[in-house]
Order: C-alpha cells, then structure tokens, then sequence
C-alpha cells in the first residue's frame, strides 16, 4: 500500500500568488472584512519578517511601505483547489479531498507507472510547480501518516513502511489537530481542552504521546485519545474516502455556421433544455439555476466576462425562487432574459448548465389562499425586469430611518403566510406620531426624482417659486407662494459619508385651475431646492 | 421680552442628555437668561452643580424633575366610567378643596396601569414643602423597584402633589401620552386629571417647537385645552444639550442606552439638532403666535421660591440621659477620655491640652455641634465594642476633643496641630471626621450599625458618578458606531495611558497607534465623540464609605435609591455634593491595611503567643528605624512606593514625627511646589533654613522653613496676608477641590493684596503663591498624615518583629499596597521567611502560619525574641489559586478536617465542589503532590502511616498529580462512580524548572521556588548585567547593566513625562529612570516586556541608588506570566 497527501500551507496566500506570481519576491498581506475596519487575515513569510501579521488593521499594516495588500479572494482559492484536485488527479484516480488546501492519493500500484517512491513524490511536487502552487508531499504506507508528514514536514518527504512511528516522532502534537477548513485560528474548544492537557502533561512531540500507556490513556482520554495514539504511532488504518466530482448538468452544441438572431438560438435551447429537463427529470431533481455560456465569434474585449480556459464567452445566469422543472417555462425565461441583455456578436457555441437542487412539495396549505403560480408569477417579473432593470423591481421596504422616503427593493420571495411581526425598533420621542387624528389623512404624490425649483425668499421663507417641470409654476414669471407652512428640519447620518439635513415646506400655489399644494425641500448641506411632490 | 427655560435635562438623566449642568448655566449665562430650571430624569443627580454653577452666574437655579409615571387607569383614559360624573369635580377649579381629602376617583385607585404606557411628567419646585414632597415622591418610586427602574403611581404624586408644578410635557409627557392613545378627549381627561392631583392653578399646558410635522396638531390640541381648561400655555424648549453641535453627542448616548449602533438605531434618534438651549429672541419668533406662552416662562420662573440652598437639613441629635444636655454629656465624656490620654502626659501639656479642650468645648457649644460629635463618639464606640479597629483621620486629628473621645488617635497638642483647620467659626459648614476601618465584613458590620440606629431614611451611603474616561469612552463609542468586538479590545488597550500625557498620548495619536486612519470621516467622528464624552456621568455608582445621616428624614431632604448591592440606599448626590450643600457626612473607609494589621495581631496571637497593643506600640524602635532609613519597606502603608523608597535614605526618619513628614513629602502637592529637595538640604545641613518672612518662622520652623502641610499654608495666608480663619478654610476648600481654579485665582488676588499690605517681598510672596497653588494639585494635611504615619509606623514595627504573621496578614488582604503577591512574597523570601506553597493537605483558604522544625525565621538583631518565633512558616493559602471558589475551598479544608484524603480519586469525589480546571490548576502547582494513596507510595521509599502519607514521605511530582487528576474527573458512570480508584504511577516525566515556574505563576501568580531570575544567573552574568544587591559598591557614574523582572511601571504627572521602572533580581530590586526621549523610542518594549535589561548611568544619591537608562532591551528569561503593578 501506497499513499500520498499534498498539503498546501498558507493556502489563500498561496491561491493569490499563483495568479500573481510576480508578487513572490515581495512582501503580501491578505486583507478581509469591510472599510474602514478591514484587517489583514494572511501574510507570507516576507511580510512576516517585514513585522506585519494577521489581525493587524490595514492602517498598520501599510506602516511598511512595500508591502502588497490584496483582498481574500474566494475565486480564487476555489481555482486554486481545482488545480490542486487537477494536480492530484493526474497521479491517481483515487483521491480523497481533505480540506481546501489538502489532498490524499492513493498511489498503490503506481510505481510501475511512475517510479519509485521518492521519484513519484518529486513528480507531485513537480507537477504543483507547473501549477505556481508551492506545496508539501509526503508519501507512506498509511494514509494519515501520510498526511501529518505533510502537514509536519516541509519538501519531500518519503516514509518507508515501519518506520512511521520514529520518523513521526518529533513532530508536534499540533499537526494532529490540523483544522479542516485550512484555517489555522479555527480550533473547537475540546480539541483546545485536549492540546492544553497535553501540554500540561509536558507531552509536545508524536513520540511522547505514542509513548503512553494504552490502557491509562484511555481512561484519561477516551477513545479520542487512543486514537491520537495510534495516529502518533503510525497505525492508522483508515481508509481514504474517494473523491466524487459534482453531477454536472451541463449541455452544450456547437454549431457550424454562427448563429446571428435570438430565434434560431431559442430553437436550439429548446433541444437544450429538454435534455436538461430529461436528465433531471430521470434523478428526481429540479433545476435552481440556469447558466448559459455563449462562445461568440469576434468577442469584444471590452464586453469580456470572466471566462474558462480563456475562451471568450458571453455569460447569463436564471436564478429561479424556487426549484423547477419547465422546459416552456425556462426558455421564455431564458428570452426574456436575452432580450434584455443581448449577446452583441455571433454565436459559435452553446453551454447550458442547471444547478440541481430537490423539486418543491406540489401541494400547498388548505387554508393558504390561492396565489398566483410560481412558475407564471416568475415569468412575469421577468418580463418586469426585462422592461425596468433588476434593481427596480421586488417589494420595497422602508427603511428605519427619518430620511424622508427611504426604502430598498428587495426580490420576491415566495414564503409561508406569518403572522404579523411586531417591528423591532421603536420610534423616537421625536418621530411618534402623536395623535391617533380624527384629521383627514392627505397623500403625497412623489416626484421622483425630485423637482429642481428656484426659490426667491422673504424673511427666511419661500415667497416666490420657479420651477420648469411644473405647468403651473413655470412660465416667465414664479409662482406666488400664496401659503406656506415649514419649515419641518430634519437631519441624520452624521457620522456618514452621506450625512443629509433638509428643511421642509408646504406651499399653495395657484395654477389654471385650482390651487395646488406641494411639498418643497432645501438641502441645508448643499443649498439645492426642490420640489418633493404635490398633495392629493 | 424675557424667557427662561422650565424644561431641560443634562447629562445627570444618564444617557439622555448630552451636556453638564455648568454647560446648560454657561450658555444659559451667554444668552441673558436670568434663570433657568433643571429637570433630570427621576432624579436630583445634577442639581447640586447646576446650583452651584448658577449661583457664581449669577442665575437663578430651579429646582426639578422629571417623573416617569403611569397615570391614567384604563378606565379614565377610556372614559368608560362617564367622563361627566368622575370629573364632575374635577372642573372645580379648586378641586383639591371640594374633595374633601378623599382623594382620587376610585376609577384610578385600582392601580390597574398594566400594559399603559409610561411617560415624563415634568415637576417644578415652587417651595422647599415641594422640595420634599419631590424628594420624597422620587425616593418611593425608586425604592420600589430595582435599581434603575420604578415608576410613579397615582397615589404618589396624590401624596407628594404639594409646592408643585406641573406641566404637561413634550413628546414623551403625559398629554402627547394621552393624545397618541386618545385624543382630544382623552388629553382633556388626562389635564384634568392633573389639574386634580396638583391643583388648576398649578398645572400649565407646555407647547415646544422643533421644526417636527408631529408637533403642530399636539401644539394645536395643547392651545385648545388651554383655553377650554382656562389654563396658561407655557413655552420650553425641552432641552437635551447646550448647544446644537451637542446632537451628535446626544445621539450616540441614545444608541448605548438602547444597545443600539447608531446605524441600526434608526427613528430612535433626535430627528434633528433642535433641542438645544434657544435665546428668548429665538423662541419669541419660534412662538409669535403664542407670545402670552413665552411670557409665562417669566411669570412661572418668579413663582418658584425655592433654591437648593434652603435644604432644611439637620443633622440627628444624640440622645441624653434625663438632666443632661448634649453639651453637658459631651463635656462629661471628653473629660472621662482626657484622664486617660493626658493622665500622664506633663504638666505643661496637661495645661495646654485643659485650655484647648475648654476652646473646642465652648466653640462646639456655640456652633450646636456636639450632637454631631457624640454620634462619632458613639460609633467609635461601637467598634471599640465590637473589636474593630477604629482611627478617626481627617482634620479631626487636630481636634483634643476627638483625641481625648478616643476617636482619633493623634495628640493635637503634643504636635500643635492647627484647630481652625477643623471646626471654625467663620464657615458654615460641618467638621470632617473620617474613620478609617478595617474594610470588609468589619467595615460592613459599622455601616449596618449606622443603618439601624438612625432608620432606612435616616441614613444613606453617597453616591459615586460614573463618568466617561478614555478607555470607558473608546469602547462605547466605537460600539456606537459599530466596530466589532476583537477592534474595541484594541483601541480600548490602545487607550490606556500613563498618568504623564504629552503630545504623543494625545487620544487622536493613540487610536492611530491602533491602527485607525482617522482621516476616514467616521473614523473621524469616532474620535471627536470620545473627546466630547469625557467626564459625562455614565451612572451612578455608590461611593465606598462616605455616609450621610439626617435629623428626620433624609429622603426629605436628598433623594434616596437602592444600590446594586443589597441593603444599601444611596443619596443621589456625591460627596462633593453633599459638602457643598453643607450635608454631614462620615466617612467609613475601609483601610486594607487596617484589617491587616487585625489579623496580625491575631496571628501573632496565635502563633507567637503574644499580645501586641497598636496604641502602645514601643516609641523609636530601632529595628524599625534601620529598616525604614535604608529603604527596606515593602507592604508598609503608605511608605513603599517606588519614590517613598527613594526618598527614605536621605530623609533618615529618626522620630516620629519624620516619619509624618515622610509620609505628608511625597505627594504630588509637595513635589510639584518643588518643596522636597529643599527640604532635604535642610535637613542634612546642606543648605541654610530660611524663612519667606520673619513672621512666618514659628508656621515653618518645625518643617526647616518649608511648608509641607495644608496647616502650614493656612496659617501663613493667616500671617501674610491677614485672612481670618473662615477665609483660611475657603482657600483650603479651593485647594481640596477639583473644580476650583476660578476659585483659586480670585484667592491668590485676595493673598498678594494681603501679603503686599504686610511688607512681604514679591520674591516671597511668589515662593508662597507657588506653595499654595500647588497644594491644590493634592496635599495633606498635618492631621492626616499624623493618622497614616501611626499605620505606617505600627506596619513597620509588626513587619520588622513579626514578619511571618505581617506578611499573611498582608497576602490575605491583597489586592491593596504597591507590590504584587510575587512581590511581597519574595521580599519576605529575601528577609529569611519560609514560604511554602500551597498544599490541599495543610492548606486553608487564607494563608496561615505553620510551625516547622528546623526553619529559621529571621529575628531583628536588637531585640530578643522568644525562640518560638524561629521555626514559623507561611503556609499559602488556596485563595491564591487561580479560579477556585471560595465556596469550594472551604468545602475541602472541611472534608480534610474529617478525614484525610486518600487519594486524588477520593479528594475529587468528596469534595464534587471542585471542578475539572480547579483539580488540575491545583495539581499543576504542586497542591496535590502530598495527597496520598495506598498504593502510591509503595517501592518510593516513602513512609506510610496507615496508608497515608506524611509530610516526611517522598511525594509524587506535579505531572503525576495532573495524571491522576485527568482520570479522576472522567466520568466513571453510575456503577463505578462511588468506588475510590487508588492513585497509580504515571508514565509522564517530572517537570522542567521553566515549567514549573510557569505552572506556579499561571496558577498562583507567584512562585514560592527561586526567582525565575535565579535560573539564568550565568546567562545574565556573561551579559554583564549585575545584581541588584551589587550595585551598592559600584560608585556613582559608572555605566551598568541591569536586568529583571517587571515589578513596577509608573510615569506620574509630576515627573514631566520620566518613566519610573523597577527591576526585581532574586537579590532584591534596582531601579531605572527613563528619560522621556528613551521613553518615545522603546515605547512599546517599556510598556508590554516582562523581563527588561537597561543600560544606562549608575546614580547614588545619598544611597539612594538607580540607573539612568539610556539603552532597553527585552530579556528572556521565563515564558512565565509574571505580573507588574502599572499605573495608568
């Protein structure tokens, strides 16, 4: 029995480096959270030296003047993981992924391949180069000997079979507790618990550990003990948990002349997306999301999205609320959603993927009240967003806050009925509304955005108003404020970029027909005067 | 025309206002407002200064609060009872009469307010009978509840309505209550309701504008009630800062008091910055509609009389037998104390001590104070009962009559110590007695005593205000604005500054070094809303000994509410407060040192078979005095700081009385008059003893013509400058207090004045002018100092005599002093003292005195002990192991005490009180290596008795222990459970000595082995870093090396930015001083090593040796977690 592990240290480092690899000569921070408050989460050993480490502030970090700050990045440690499995992959097709920055092979039987032991290992370490990913390998006659040696050792390292204990040996116990994630600060509080008694008991290496007495350690430690033990003395016999790439759902055609117009290409999703549906249909699923990737011919640089193997691809994404399963249903919405984003150039080829997830229960509550069905009530927010952008449509939610008219759109989500949810936050003294008012109730028509109006003042207030955008206060001469009520202060955000403070007033101005009352705001900040919108 | 604001808060509502008292009056000043009221949130906290502040503006001052209250019952607010019958009464215009005294509406008897909303009902005093009712009305609602909770109910304000005002609020007060909830109808229900409990003619209808759409219907409503009712409409502001810039400020408090960040705080903000202290021009234009509710303010503001100088305070009387006077039985008394501290005292004194007694007498007569003295007297009394050490300190020490009533224990007369700076004729105010006790359940006990003799609302401990300072500000403005945890822990350390600032600990350069770009406009904000909290009450806390005791009801005269702690009351004022207010207070201040000292005597009791007497301690016991001239103090009160130990070898105390000076010298007062080192010279004949001015040679002779003490400079303002003794205690009052340089100013015109009229040189009267000023920063009186040398003196006689006892007396009071535990324990190490660390099977909670063959324990050479004191050990105590509860101490030395333990096994399942970590902290440090097994000690060579092992066995190391200790705690499952496992051998290796350092340090924050110092003597010598015991025979200005542990870290504010460190070796301590410019370049080192070697010039100064550094670098010596005193 033969086995490998390819262990890569300091992994996001690592995975930013091989896109970048003329940042290695020089000093790397990576930084993680939200500005101003982000904080460097990974060095390399030259930022190390350079007396930057993780937890510092950007701020101090950049007291070195050197060095190189880049934001984590999630991409790019998921490529960096495809390759290390790519990596991996072309040595064994049994192999085991252990953590993003870690794989096991199993290589029994591969010498005959690639020849002995130490010469298999350098081909591993190799082939990472060839990938600009610097990585350990270690190769034993068990797997997680395999894998602490790894973990434990730096280079190349081979075990001979038999001699796992002594070589392990002077490894520290941490390499034991190696956290999955591949993040070093993630430890749970039992293995913490279990390290500290450890050190309390002054046992630090693998070789004082394996040293133990069976039996007693057992009634100290448990099973857990027993089977860092036998983990430190070489003897583990696990057995590797091969690796299953992902089902893919994926379809893709590639046509002899190029496509030019949108019906054509509606033709072949069809075909598509019936083999899609066929394929999902067949495993019980459904799809989540739709990804189409199209290959243009003579793609615009500039219209470049992020592409595989550098290939030029035109890329749409259909995130569905929930999981379906419609042929007519996805192809209008694929339309729709071509429409509204064409791909400007021929079509060569055709990629079309679906992320699989369980259908949805077909029955619904007996007393929920009849609502519109998913699928046709999706359709049509399509069509919406296909006519006034994405960022225009949902539902939109007020915002706690006295800015006047705050709210964001959120998307549609179809849920459960609830009952009523009492709102967190309660008013201040100042914004309560004071009286439960037999007074009439008045609405206010929103212009938006708001009307740019110039305004002549007499002792303060508004007398005269200009505005161009309404009828009845344009024209050569302003408008007579013929009654007014305000100003109405409000201000907030200070402590923000986008600090606001406005005054408000309601003013009657006569147009042809009627007197009309709206409401008319000054930015105290920036000078501006506008009209907010007309009383009904 | 005229306006005064009736309606503000300040900061005093806690987190509800955003600016002091003396802000509200100093704006209230610059905007010509002849007067202004206060009204805090349930509460009187800010009255005191805002009185005060008002009072040197020259503003009238109102008195106020606000009341949180739920007071319409359902059924009024409904009207479901018929608005006509309830009410039909209530129309009266003087319904208070018509009712006949029955009362409110049964309707709203019921109390049935659950589930209504709370609201502010703002009260004015209009007379010192509405003083207490509010007094009282506050005090009921929140004696009620728990602490910073309660809310009025209907029959409380019925009760407390009298000399009251009423208005009906802002947003949040009774009538936008009742219009939010009702309408119309039901705010006419509510104003009339209130109309009932205070009378029509002392309600007024409030209107506010701040530019809110919401107002403008309530204001509308507010005037048609006004009208209807025949009610005056009154104009406020409703004010919640001084200025419009203080919205910010107020919005962040907002967002802390609803753990809130102000981004996620939302409508719980102020809208806008309105709420601010508006001039009279402003709010007649903001109220041109309603001029009649700005003239109201006027018309309101001369109604109410009251000001907080017409309290009605007394202070208790003491009860007399029949036939006698409190004079007469006080008389009686200090001639009964007289006998017994004069009787054999000289003629001379005796004569002096009559006369001076017979002055204070007719003088405590003549001002009624001797109710007031008798009440201490009793107290004392009490202790002396009780057996609780009772000293009084303070300028009572300068009082016979309190010497000879025993509550003080320094003679004024054998050390002429000034009367005037105790009781005076010319000041209206009350003597000071503090009495220093034990602190603990003794000081507990006293205060309990206090409690039941004079009732629940007869006394009451003072308040303590919590205010923002940078650390406090830091953290919760950055929760404000949302930084997250692991950041607030880095600026709140950031924060942390010496006691010494310049530039480079400015706030705005410590959060940079936190790595915060302050240039980021929130970052940016952050830091002007730390600089803007500082010194804004947070809460309020209780003050730790300073009592108040009233004749009558104290509840009547200061609000009262529970403290955190239960069984304690609090007055609402602190002590400052209350002294200005002329309010007594007594202060019980629990002395760590005092309880030291008792349980001393205890153990000295105990184990040396002695009985020592505190008040007849030997008079200049030599040992004593070699010990204090060669610096030799550590865990002596008050004369073990660093700059103590370096003044004591030039200062040479030989008597008594030096060591009142050296005790009075190294105060900031002193240092920075720039009066030490003169004095000094003096008294080693260095210099020449001069006086500013003849006159004042008998002030200044006895201190070698340098002022030293607050007496002295009392009485030379009384010679110089020709103040009478009132004026003599304003300018004490003005040197005590910490708000006062305004004060101090118009003092030094008055002194120049003075002192030119007397023909003193200006060279003198600066050198007197720069004496007094700087006795401001803090100095002390004589009589003070003389009651801590008298502790100072009888903690170095029991440390040089008993230094066994001293030093666990000591060690179980800790924390107190200047050293750590480590410290104390070496220094005691140092002096021969057998220090043994702690054990379960001889342990108890406190650290105890064990007799051991053959120890040595050291004797003082010129003294003859008896031999029982060569073979006593200290025996630490398990309250020094990390994290045991005392509750599960206890539980073991009780279960030891009845049986031995026979194993870890069997000591683990006896006592279930210990826990995992307590067990294994307890093996780490060696605490179980002596519990033993049956099977243990067999094939160790060790001596069994009955399967037990004594103390002569050969005992198990620490890693065996911790290997038994990991399997005992493992559940073993209910049919195993009650069987005791014999302890069996363990395969693991003894520990290194850094491990075993380590463990003791990590368990016990000391080591009773060597010093860690001690294992890297080799390594430090081929560094060439000396012994601290060395550097006495290397002549001054040679160049050293030293190297140590940190013991000490202190940069105060009088050494104009030097860094004090000090350095301890296993031969005892050497002491570096840095110099500011060293200090900037090794910042961090300075502040975070552990172990340091400095390089620097050797300086010996009359003995008195230290390094001057002038290289730092860190040393590695132990990963141990020692500890260092700092001060911050």
């Amino acid at each position: 029995m033969l086995f490998g592990c390819i262990y890569v240290p300091n992994f996001s480092v690592a995975a930013v480096l091989r896109s970048e690899p003329e940042l290695r000569p020089r000093p790397l921070a990576l930084i993680h959270g939200k500005p101003p408050l982000e904080k460097i989460f990974a060095v390399n050993s030259l930022a190390e030296s350079s007396g930057i480490g993780p937890g510092m502030t950007r701020a101090q970090a950049e007291i070195c003047s050197s060095l190189v700050l880049r934001p984590r990045s999630a991409l790019r440690e998921t490529a960096a993981h495809a390759a290390l499995l790519d990596a991996a992959q072309s040595f064994s097709p049994l192999i085991e992924d252990a953590a993003p920055d870690t794989i096991l092979l199993d290589l029994t039987g591969s010498e005959s391949l690639f020849g002995p032991p130490p010469v298999l290992a350098a081909g591993i370490a190799g082939r990472l180069s060839q990938f600009s990913l610097e990585g350990r390998v270690a190769l034993a006659s068990n797997l997680d000997a395999a894998l602490l040696a790894a973990r434990g050792f730096p280079g190349v390292t081979v075990i001979p079979a038999g001699q796992e204990a002594e070589r392990l040996g002077p490894l520290p116990v941490e390499v034991l507790f190696a956290p999955a994630t591949g993040d070093a600060t993630t430890k749970d509080s039992a293995t913490n618990s279990l390290l500290d008694t450890l050190d309390r008991w002054g046992v630090r290496s693998l070789r004082s550990l394996a040293a133990l007495p069976e039996i007693s350690l057992s009634e100290r430690l448990g099973q857990r003990g027993l089977s860092l033990r036998r983990l430190a003395r070489g003897l583990s016999q696990r057995t590797l948990a091969p690796f299953e790439p992902p089902v893919h759902f994926e379809e893709a055609v590639e046509l002899e002349h190029p496509i030019v117009l949108l019906e054509p290409l509606s033709f072949l999703l069809n075909r598509l997306l019936e083999q899609l549906c066929e394929r999902l249909s067949a495993r019980a699923l459904a799809a989540q999301e739709l990804r189409l990737a199209l290959e243009l011919e003579n793609f615009p640089a500039s219209n470049q999205q992020p592409a595989i193997k550098n290939q030029p691809y035109f890329r749409r994404a259909v995130r569905l609320p929930l999981p379906m399963l419609d042929t007519r249903l996805f192809l209008k919405l694929l339309q729709l959603d071509l429409n509204a984003h064409p791909p400007g150039a021929p079509i060569v080829k055709v990629f079309l993927a679906a992320d699989p997830a369980p259908p949805r229960p077909a029955q619904g509550s007996l007393f929920q009240p009849p609502a519109p069905e998913p699928e046709k009530l999706e359709l049509t927010l399509a069509r919406i967003r296909g006519l006034v952008g994405e960022q225009q449509t949902g539902s939109p939610h007020l915002l706690d806050t006295h800015r006047d008219g705050t709210f964001q759109m959120q998307p549609f989500e179809v849920s459960e009925p609830t009952p009523a949810r009492k709102t967190s936050a309660q008013p201040s003294p100042d914004s309560a509304s004071d009286i439960a008012t037999p007074f009439p109730l008045t609405a206010l028509r929103r212009f938006r955005p708001p009307l740019v109006a110039v305004i002549t003042l007499e002792n303060g207030q508004p007398a005269r108003m200009h505005c161009d955008s309404l009828p009845a206060a344009g024209g050569e001469q302003a408008c007579l404020v013929l009654w007014k009520a305000g100003p109405w202060r409000s201000s907030g955000d200070w402590w923000e970029h986008d600090a606001w403070a406005r005054d408000e007033w309601d003013i009657a101005l006569r147009n042809e027909t009627r007197i009309a009352i709206y409401r008319l705001v000054h930015d105290l900040l920036n000078g501006g005067w506008f009209v907010e919108g007309t009383y009904d | 025309m005229p306006f005064i604001e009736l309606h503000a808060r300040s900061a005093f509502s806690f987190l509800e206002g955003s600016s002091l008292p003396e802000e509200l009056v100093s704006t209230c000043a610059a905007l010509e407002m002849p007067a202004m009221a206060l009204l805090d949130r349930d509460g009187l906290y800010g009255m005191p200064r805002f009185h005060m502040a008002a009072q040197k503006a020259r503003i009238k001052a109102h008195v106020g609060a606000e009341i949180t209250c739920t007071l319409l019952s359902p059924v009024i607010l409904s009207g479901a009872s018929g608005s006509s019958e309830p009410f039909a009464e209530s129309k009266d215009l003087h319904p208070r009469q018509s009712a006949g005294g029955t009362g409110f509406p049964r309707s709203a008897r019921n109390n049935n307010t659950v589930g209504l909303p709370a609201f502010c009902l703002p009260l004015l005093v209009a007379s010192r009978a509405g003083y207490q009712n509010l007094c009282q009305l506050i005090t009921r609602m929140k004696l009620r509840a728990a602490k910073g909770e309660g809310c009025a109910q209907v029959q409380d304000l019925e009760e407390f309505s009298s000399g009251l005002i009423c208005l009906t609020g802002g947003t949040d007060g009774p009538l936008a209550a009742a219009l939010r909830t009702g309408g119309i109808d039901a705010a006419r229900r509510q104003v009339e309701c209130l109309m009932y409990i205070f009378g029509s003619g002392n309600v007024y209808i409030e209107v506010q504008r701040h530019f809110h759409r919401e107002e403008v219907a309530r204001n509308r409503a507010a005037a048609e009630l006004a009208t209807s009712l025949h009610l005056p409409l009154l104009a406020t502001n409703g004010v919640c800062y001084a200025q419009p810039q203080d919205r910010e400020l107020c919005d962040a408090l907002t967002a802390i008091r609803h753990h809130r960040t102000l981004a996620t705080a939302g409508r719980l903000l102020a809208r806008n910055a309105e709420r601010h202290l508006k001039s009279p021009r402003a709010m007649l234009a903001l109220f041109a509609d309603h001029p009649e509710a700005v003239s109201h303010s006027l018309e309101l503001s001369s109604r109410l009389e009251f000001a907080l100088n017409d309290l009605g305070y007394q202070f208790p009387r003491y009860p007399v037998p029949d036939g006698e006077t409190m004079d007469s039985f006080l008389r009686d008394r200090t001639w009964e104390g007289f006998h017994q501290r004069y009787g054999r005292a000289t003629r001379d004194l005796q004569t002096r001590a009559r006369r001076q007694i017979e002055r204070e007498l007719a003088l405590i007569a003549k001002l009624k104070l001797a109710g007031y003295f008798l009440i201490v007297w009793d107290l004392v009394r009490f202790c002396r009962e009780q057996n609780i050490l009772a000293q009084g300190r303070g300028s009572a020490a300068n009082s016979a009559v309190c010497y000879s009533l025993g509550t003080t224990a320094v003679d004024p007369i054998g050390m002429e110590l000034l009367f005037e700076r105790f009781l005076s004729e010319e000041r209206g105010e009350w003597p000071d007695i503090d009495l220093d006790l034990p602190s603990g359940d003794e000081r507990e006990k006293v205060i309990q005593y206090v409690y039941r003799r004079y009732g629940e609302r007869g006394a009451a401990m003072t308040a303590n205000v919590i205010t923002y300072r940078n650390r406090m500000a830091a953290r919760e403005m950055g929760k404000a604005l949302g930084f997250d945890e692991d950041m607030l822990r880095k600026i709140s350390s950031a924060v942390a500054t010496w006691e010494f600032r310049d530039h480079n600990d400015a706030l705005d350069r410590r959060l940079t070094d936190a790595g915060l770009d302050l240039s980021h406009p929130r970052l940016r904000k952050y830091h002007e809303l730390c600089v803007a909290v500082q010194d804004i009450p947070r809460h309020l806390g209780q003050h730790s000994g300073g009592m108040v005791i009233c004749q009558g009801q104290l509840d009547a005269v200061v609000p009262l509410e529970p403290a955190s702690m239960p069984g304690r009351v609090v007055v609402q004022w602190d002590k400052e407060d209350c002294a200005d207010l002329g309010i007594v207070k007594v202060d019980l201040l629990g002395l760590g040192m005092m309880t030291a000292l008792k349980d001393s005597l205890q153990l000295i009791r105990d184990h040396y078979h002695e009985e020592v007497d505190l008040a007849h301690l030997p008079a200049d016991d030599p040992v004593v005095y070699s010990a204090l001239q060669t610096a030799d103090t550590v865990g002596m009160f008050q004369i073990e700081s660093r700059a103590q130990m370096s003044s004591l070898p030039r200062l040479m105390p030989r008597r008594f009385y030096d060591i009142v000076v050296q005790v009075a010298i190294i105060r900031p007062g002193p240092i920075v008059g720039q009066m030490v080192n003169p004095f000094i010279a003096r008294r080693q004949g260095r210099e020449e003893v001069t006086y500013p001015h003849p006159s004042l040679e008998p002030v200044l002779a006895r201190t070698l013509g340098v002022p030293l003490f607050q007496e002295q400079l009392l009485r030379i303002a009384m010679i110089a400058a020709n103040f009478t003794g009132g004026e003599a205690e304003e300018l004490r009052r003005a040197m005590g207090f910490k708000r006062s340089q305004a004060r101090m100013q118009e003092i030094e015109t008055k002194l120049r004045a003075g002192m030119t009229r007397n023909g003193i040189s200006p060279q003198a009267q600066e050198q007197i002018i720069l004496s007094i000023t700087s006795f401001a920063l803090y100095g002390f009186p004589e009589s003070h100092a003389a009651s801590f040398a008298l502790i100072a003196y009888a903690s170095a006689y029991l440390k040089s005599h008993y230094l066994a006892a001293f030093t666990a007396a000591l060690l179980n009071n800790q924390p107190m002093g200047f050293y750590s535990p480590a410290t104390i324990v070496k220094d005691a190490q140092r002096h021969g003292l057998k220090v043994l660390p702690v054990d379960v099977t001889c342990s108890d909670w406190l650290c105890t005195l064990e007799t051991v063959p053959g120890i040595q324990c050291p004797v003082p050479s010129k003294t003859s002990a008896p031999d029982g004191h060569k073979n006593i050990a200290l025996r630490l105590g398990l309250r020094y192991v990390r994290g045991l509860r005392e509750e599960a101490g206890q539980v073991l030395v009780r279960e030891r005490t009845r049986a031995p333990f026979t194993s870890i096994d069997d000591l683990a399942r006896r006592v279930p009180e210990l826990r995992h970590s307590d067990l294994t902290t307890l093996a780490e440090i060696g605490a179980l290596n002596s519990v033993a097994s049956a099977q243990w000690p067999v094939g160790r060579d060790t001596k069994i008795n009955s399967g037990i092992a004594t103390h002569n066995s050969q005992l198990r190391h620490r890693r065996d222990a911790l290997w038994q200790v990991q399997r005992a705690t493992r559940p073993a499952g209910p049919l195993l459970n009650h069987l005791d496992e014999p302890d069996s051998s363990s395969p693991l290796s003894r520990m290194s000595d850094e491990e075993r350092l380590v463990a003791d340090f990590r368990g016990t924050g000391l080591t009773t082995g060597p010093h860690p110092v001690a294992y890297r003597r080799a390594w430090l010598n081929a560094m060439g870093i000396r012994r601290a015991i060395d550097l006495k025979q290397i002549p001054g200005g040679r160049r050293v090396r030293i190297g140590g542990c940190v013991i000490a870290r202190q940069r105060p504010g009088t050494a104009k930015g030097f860094l004090f460190l000090s350095l301890e070796d296993e031969t005892g301590v050497a002491n570096a001083i840095v110099t500011p410019d060293v200090f900037h370049q090794n910042r961090l080192l300075l502040a975070s090593e552990k172990f340091l070697a400095i390089e620097g010039i050797l300086q010996n100064q009359d003995n008195v040796i230290s390094i001057r550094a002038e290289r730092v670098q860190p040393l590695f010596i132990t990963r141990a977690e020692t500890t260092s005193h700092d001060f911050h």
